[in-house]
């Protein structure tokens, strides 16, 4: 069908159903359903990271931060990182860190340089996504994804475990303080995607028994910098 | 006739025959029974975190009723900062048209193969058939929904497509697609589907999806999961296409975080999903991941009859499926039994909405009016006055009613209307039925009245009048 058609139908309707709006509560105050974090932002989201079956390590400084990362190539042993490159994950100098351990590591750098084949392959045989995030949500125990070259979308997606470093500026405390950045970022600067994420990989289609990583990482740790 | 296997593979309008299979059938009982224990109390534990959750859903409400009120407005601005973006907007009247143009898109870039993510627009638009019928394969990638394909199968519940499964059957569904026998194991037959599935992403040319929502101003769809299929779906392929309900658009950004708040908590009892998406446009040139192209497809599909129309509110549903976990109706018999693509008590009213009345006559009386439905609902949609309406609608058409039924209808309102009439009739009904039906209850009504009794009784009429009682109990003159 035609666009015209089709938008004139909708006219119509819209019109025609204006007679049956429904009666509603117009005075509802702003923020009406803001919750936000409560305490200290960062072991909120610790707290609520891990009650969505993540594993959160809150530390005090980017040492420590380098440390628990240390612990957890350890405990993995990859072979191979799929990492993005962010000012935070520079400052933690995960480049030296991959390199001790014989990692190898693609980012955007070495990704670029591929063809589209040859780049899907090395995004897949990741055995480790190493990122940090744009935002995190306290109420929510949420990381916010926002893609952009050095930031690509899979890295937090494609391998089985995914571990991201986050700060506590990073940190907002509701949903809703998200969208007041977006406002303030202009919606002309709205990324191709944002995603937010919640949690590992997830499923309960069978019997509802919950089962991690049926697309996405099973395993999913933040560490949070105070 | 219906039988036990097609009435999970193909919509029909055989409601009461699916009822009794439904009924019958262990494993669909034992899933059901799961349902208000853990969806339900999840749900409502999780709304407890809001001061008010009530002013939460007002808000849903009232952003639902003003979109629909400028539907029109709002698909212009739509597409206006799709294409913005260098996206593409199409318009689909109807499902055919939807799948033409689809179809058309793949076709012209010489698609083979495409992921899809769940999506019940397209279940209503009949995709799958239509890609396979052009040579394209369609391959679903939500865990629940895979396993309903191979299986031929239908969704059973708008959010957990398969639940009406156990494991021992996944297995059994699986099995001959992994060429070995798989363990009745939950977590070890997700493992086989990841990788399965992998290869599917890794080669897909194209990644089909429905959306939650869109907003209108930014030209942004949202996406709600827990699995990161979506994510995969739109991520890998080189081209993305979404098909979307027209009801679907919201007017601000601004709005979205309402409904980020409800749907989850309303769904599976989360604060948010595990993904959400924002998706406004393809990938930007610079980027190294994410599709190159971006098609919108606006489907209309009746939507524009109900928005029209009395039962407009029923467009404000968000597909979370608490209705359905709610209703002691859906709650005994699952989703199939409803015969069409939408289950439980909202699909009770769009089912016959979309596909005509007179043919899903039973769905309007599948349910007990007993509310629990809206109560349930994150945008209070007024589902049992609905399902009155569409009782009316069917009675004022022909047919619906037996004689005797009818006459018997309107015996008792001419009997209602004459005070006279009204004594004379409950005089006589005391000292017939009521005097022989000592019990309280009648087992079997006479003739063409049966069809009441044929599963629950009827209250027979107390031996002695009320206002007899009450002349005798205060000694006082007539009422
Ligand atoms: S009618 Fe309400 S409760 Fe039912 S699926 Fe739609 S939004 Fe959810």
């Amino acid at each position: 069908m035609n666009r015209e058609e089709f938008l004139t139908r909708v006219r119509t309707a819209a019109a025609a159903g204006r007679a049956y709006r429904v009666d509603v509560n117009a005075d509802i105050p702003d923020g009406a359903g803001y919750v936000g974090g409560g305490g200290d932002l960062a072991v909120c989201l610790a707290h609520e990271i891990a009650a969505v079956g993540g594993q959160a390590t809150v530390v005090d400084d980017l040492a420590a931060a380098r440390t628990a990362l240390g612990a957890l190539l350890e405990l993995y042993r990859p072979r191979s990182a799929f990492c993005w490159q962010h000012p935070l994950l520079d400052r933690l100098q995960l480049d030296e860190l991959l390199a001790e351990r014989k990692i190898a590591q693609s980012n955007s750098q070495s990704l670029a340089a591929l063809s589209y084949d040859a780049r899907r392959k090395s995004m897949l045989a990741a055995d480790i996504g190493i990122t940090s995030a744009s935002f995190a949500i306290a109420e929510t125990g949420s990381l916010v994804m926002i893609a952009q070259r050095g930031q690509e979308r899979l890295a937090s997606l494609l391998p089985p475990v995914h571990v991201a470093i986050v700060e506590r500026a990073q940190i907002l405390p509701d949903l809703f303080d998200l969208f007041a950045e977006l406002r303030r970022a202009g919606y002309d600067n709205l990324p191709s995607n944002l995603a937010m994420i919640t949690g590992p990989s997830k499923t309960g289609d069978i019997e509802m028994t919950l089962t991690t990583g049926v697309h996405g990482p099973g395993k999913w740790h933040v560490i949070v910098v105070r | 006739m219906t039988t036990d296997s097609d009435y999970a593979k193909h919509e029909h309008h055989e409601f009461l025959a699916a009822s009794r299979l439904a009924m019958a059938n262990a494993s669909l009982q034992s899933s059901l029974s799961l349902l208000g224990t853990s969806l339900g109390q999840r749900n409502r534990e999780a709304f407890e975190a809001f001061a008010d959750s009530s002013l939460m859903r007002d808000k849903a409400r009232a952003i639902k009723d003003a979109t629909l009120a400028d539907l029109d407005k709002h698909l212009e601005t739509l597409e206006a900062n799709v294409l913005k973006r260098g996206g593409q907007v199409h318009f689909a009247a109807d499902g055919d048209d939807a799948c033409e143009i689809i179809v058309g898109i793949l076709r012209d870039r010489g698609a083979k193969r495409v992921v899809k993510s769940k999506s019940m627009t397209s279940e209503e638009v009949h995709l799958n058939p239509a890609l396979e019928a052009a040579g394209i394969e369609p391959i679903e990638t939500d865990f629940g929904e895979y396993i309903i394909q191979v299986a031929g199968q239908r969704p059973s519940h708008l959010v957990a497509p398969a639940m009406h499964l156990r494991a021992s059957d996944v297995s059994k569904i699986l099995s001959p697609v992994a060429g070995r026998q798989l363990p009745e194991d939950a977590t070890q037959l997700a493992a086989f589907a990841r990788e399965r599935l992998r290869s599917g992403f890794a080669t897909a040319d194209a990644g089909i999806t429905g959306a939650n929502f869109a907003i209108a101003e930014t030209g942004t769809i949202v996406l709600v999961e827990n699995e990161g299929n979506i994510r995969l779906s739109t991520a890998m392929p080189r081209i993305h296409i979404a098909l979307l309900g027209i009801e679907k658009v919201i007017p601000r950004l601004d709005d979205l975080p309402v409904f980020l708040k409800i749907l989850p908590r309303a769904a599976t009892g989360q604060k948010l999903s595990i993904y959400t998406s924002m998706i406004t446009g393809a990938r930007r040139a610079e980027e190294l991941d994410g599709p190159e192209e971006f098609h919108l497809v606006l489907l209309d599909n009746g939507r524009t009859r109900i928005l029209g129309g009395p039962l407009r509110e029923s467009l404000f549903c968000i597909r979370c499926g608490a209705c359905l976990n709610a209703c002691p109706i859906y709650r005994n018999i699952g989703g199939h039994a409803y015969g069409g693509v939408y289950s439980g008590p909202i699909g009770a009213v769009l089912t016959p909405l979309y596909d005509g009345l007179a043919a899903n006559r039973h769905l309007p009386h599948a349910s007990s009016l007993c509310g629990a439905c809206q109560a349930a609902c994150p945008v209070k949609i007024a589902i049992p006055e609905m399902l009155i309406q569409l009782r009316e609608q069917l009675h004022h058409e022909s047919g619906e009613l037996g004689w005797i039924e009818s006459l018997a209808y309107r015996l008792w309102a001419r009997a209602m209307r004459s005070p006279r009439l009204y004594r004379l009739a409950t005089w006589l009904a005391t000292r017939t039925a009521g005097r022989l039906w000592s019990s309280g209850w009648m087992s079997r009504l006479p003739g063409g009245l049966n069809g009441w009794t044929a599963s629950r009784d009827f209250p027979a009429p107390a031996p002695t009048r009320f206002r007899d009682w009450w002349d005798s109990e205060q000694n006082g003159g007539p009422l």
